[in-house]
């Protein structure tokens, strides 16, 4: 591909046709960030951090795992803070040297992605004190995962992007039903059926790019 | 430029690379600019190369070269005009009427 620098032209409309088409996906692929690495790391937070939150606080009081109290949150909201710098360093780069309403559109979609974390971790921290220790993790998971669900739903709305509300709606409908069934549950749900949704929805983008 | 097989296409846009520079650009949003080197990677195409190339585009009015700054560093955007799009969109649909019917590519 890389040696043609000439004139030629083509005899086949169906050829320039093809090649048409192979260097639109091609833009498309290069402009679009690696789907793995926008979703893989929120679903390994998920999994892990609420799947240790589940083995601590389990539904009824139950202690799967004897580990100190404040454990599982730690980790659930490190391992979130690392997903949240990785998917703004890919999705920024994949964006890079593009100028104009688009890279806007994702800058301005980022932003809310941190203003929304930023505001709920605020608003739950007022409350810690005040909220037993079972409820902790109805309250911090149940509300930034509603978040995330609504995030997902809004950046399909900006994308056109059916996998990705798909995405946000699952995510949003297994949260409510976790809350709705309790401390323990929630966590369990977060962990296989939402941190699952989002490596699952990992593989599909990046099988569509490919 | 053209062999004179498929005479009613366009020949600015007729010739492989300007087909693929042009099919690239038509895929970013319309008022989105890409930076040069960045195009040139994508496409894989030298500098000079792709100069010549969006040169006679240029001239055509297909396509917008603008010079600006970013921070210290010079940076030369490019994008596909309205004009560019729309010779793109008619270059295709002449391509399309060229097939053999009930072939797709």
């Amino acid at each position: 591909m890389a040696s043609i620098d000439d004139e030629s032209s083509f005899e086949d409309p169906a050829e320039a046709l093809r090649l048409i088409e192979r260097e639109q996906a091609n833009l498309e692929r290069e402009l679009t960030p690696d789907p793995r690495l926008m979703y893989w790391p929120w679903g390994l937070a998920w999994l892990i951090g609420s799947g240790l939150l589940f083995l601590r606080y389990g539904p009824d009081g139950r202690v799967f795992v004897d580990m100190p109290g404040w454990l599982p949150l730690l980790i659930m909201s490190s391992l979130m803070i690392i997903a949240g710098i990785t998917t703004g360093i890919v999705g920024s780069r994949s964006s890079r040297q593009v100028s104009g309403p688009s890279s806007r559109q994702g800058a301005m979609y980022g932003f809310a992605w941190s203003v929304g974390f930023t505001s709920f971790s605020v608003v739950f921290a007022r409350l810690t004190r005040a909220i037993p220790d079972e409820l902790m993790g109805i309250l911090w998971g149940g509300g930034m995962v509603a978040l995330v669900g609504a995030l997902y739903m809004a950046g399909a709305a900006i994308w056109t992007d059916r996998d990705m509300f798909v995405l946000g709606a699952w995510i949003s409908g297994v949260n409510v039903v976790g809350v709705l069934l309790g401390p323990g549950w929630h966590s369990l749900l977060v962990a296989i059926a939402g941190g699952g949704g989002l490596l699952i929805a990992g593989l599909v983008g990046w099988w569509r790019l490919r | 430029m053209s062999d004179g097989t498929l005479p009613d296409l366009d020949p600015v846009i007729h010739a492989q690379a300007r087909l693929r520079v042009v099919s690239a650009l038509s895929q970013l949003n319309e008022s989105d600019r890409i930076a040069f080197p960045r195009l040139q990677e994508i496409l894989r195409m030298t500098a000079g190369n792709l100069s010549v190339h969006l040169r006679k585009l240029e001239d055509a009015g297909y396509v917008e070269v603008t010079k600006t700054h970013r921070g210290r560093t010079p940076a030369t955007l490019v994008r596909l005009t309205r004009r560019g799009r729309f010779a793109f969109e008619e270059y295709v649909t002449v391509l399309r009427s060229l097939l053999p019917p009930g072939e797709t590519p």
